[in-house]
């Protein structure tokens, strides 16, 4: 096993003191250790797969997600402690999926601009199970929309960082993410 | 359904709209009952997508993410935990060792004792204290024990505090049966550290409490180095 970087990494610590065990099994990892990294992977995994899955669909995901975090070990090196763990591979898994976008997105031709894009989303009505069906409406979207929609009402990205992440012009992220928004209101309406 | 503002609902709804613009669209929707409507709609969109429930994926990925990092297939992790049999049976034998059954056993070197000075061997006992168990060479080592520098005390107290330290960085990989019972057997020994130096404040030349006192730091010494070793078995 190749460690993945220099470990020179700088403990975060807490409000309270105490040394934030993801930077420690960041350094950790850093320095080699698989088992560290292991750790990190469980604690982050969720979050993570759910991101690539918003973004990517469900066909892909398991593949992304592993180069995620591929690529995380590759990249510990670069994590100084400046931000959480988290944050870093959260950015970290944003790339990458931007990365596979194009690939992904050239093989399904689901780009779809205008007003097209609320054709794409099937509609139901409001049940109990709303969340898994707002879900499958979210994964559903074109891409396009649904990236933006899901960096900015899902992740918390501002326009700017979208737009400069996705390649757009601001005014296009602001477009997408009323299109999507207005796409999933018509799908709960129905 | 559709007029000049709802296209710039989303815009209003996230506060990017020019004061001007925000104006008059307030205005606006004072009267239009389909643009509030749909602004009202867009925020519980907006809520719901901040409210996601994140999930992992249906099979584990690691094992393809460890073969691709070069990571050594993981063992399996054995989980300690203890029946309530062994639990109990562990809080009665750690109390039993750090009773009157301490001064059997020879102290560790490092042990420091009472800060006050020591009378000699030949001191009065205070009765009820059996030293008979007790050899010469036994009573040698105790008062040697006690005799070291007080530099030894901050040794102690610093391999206590890295064991605790350890400890307390790993506590979240052990289950929480064995964090209890490791929490519960930490305080029986530090009130009976407590209990011992409070005696041997009051009696420093007592043989007895001074080994008794030395096997109890010892013990707590042992209890740590085992959560500690326990710790590194399941990282």
């Amino acid at each position: 096993m190749t460690p993945p970087g220099t470990g020179a990494t700088t403990l975060q610590h807490e409000p309270s003191g105490r040394t934030d065990p993801d930077a420690v099994d960041a350094t950790l990892a850093a320095s080699g250790d698989a088992h560290a990294f292991e750790r990190l992977y469980r604690g982050h995994l969720n979050r993570v797969a759910s991101l690539v899955r918003r973004m990517m669909g469900d066909d892909d995901a398991d593949d992304v997600i592993q180069d995620v975090f591929v690529r995380a070990w590759q990249k510990l090196g670069t994590f100084r402690g400046e931000a959480a763990f988290g944050t870093w591979l959260h950015r970290l898994a944003v790339n990458v999926i931007l990365g596979r976008r194009e690939t992904v997105g050239i093989r399904r031709k689901r780009h779809v601009e205008g007003d097209a894009v609320l054709a794409l989303v099937p509609g139901r009505r409001a049940t109990p199970e709303i969340s898994m069906d707002f879900e499958t409406a979210v994964e559903r979207l074109p891409d396009g929309a649904r990236q933006v929609f899901v960096l900015h009402d899902v992740e918390g990205y501002r326009h700017e960082e979208i737009a400069r992440m996705l390649g757009l012009a601001t005014g296009t992220s602001k477009s997408q993410l009323h299109r999507a928004r207005m796409a999933l209101r018509q799908h709960l309406e129905r | 359904m559709s007029d000049l503002w709802t296209d710039r609902l989303s815009e209003y709804l996230d506060g990017e709209l020019p004061d001007d613009e925000r104006t008059e669209l307030e205005m606006h929707l004072r009267h239009c009952v389909s643009c509030g409507a749909v602004l009202a709609d867009l925020k519980r969109i907006v809520a719901r997508a901040q409210g996601l429930e994140d999930r992992g994926p249906e099979r584990d990925l690691w094992p393809a993410i460890a073969a691709r990092i070069g990571a050594a297939p993981r063992r399996e992790v054995r989980r300690w935990s203890f029946s309530l049999p062994q639990l109990a049976a562990a809080g009665i034998a750690l109390m039993a060792l750090s009773g009157g059954a301490a001064w059997l056993l020879h102290p560790a070197a490092m042990l420091p004792l009472a800060s006050r000075p020591l009378a000699p061997v030949s001191a009065p006992q205070p009765t009820g204290q059996p030293l008979d168990g007790l050899r010469q060479g036994d009573s040698q080592a105790v008062l040697a024990v006690a005799r070291q520098p007080r530099g030894s005390a901050a040794g102690y107290d610093a391999a206590v505090a890295d064991l605790e330290r350890v400890l307390e960085a790993g506590r979240g990989r052990l289950d929480t049966t064995t964090v209890r019972v490791i929490e519960r057997n930490l305080a029986t020994i530090d009130r009976a550290l407590a209990q011992a130096q409070r005696a041997v404040a009051a009696d420093s030349a007592n043989l007895y409490l001074n080994s008794h006192l030395a096997e109890t730091m010892r013990q707590k010494l042992e209890l740590l180095r085992q959560a500690a070793a326990l710790v590194s078995s399941v990282s």
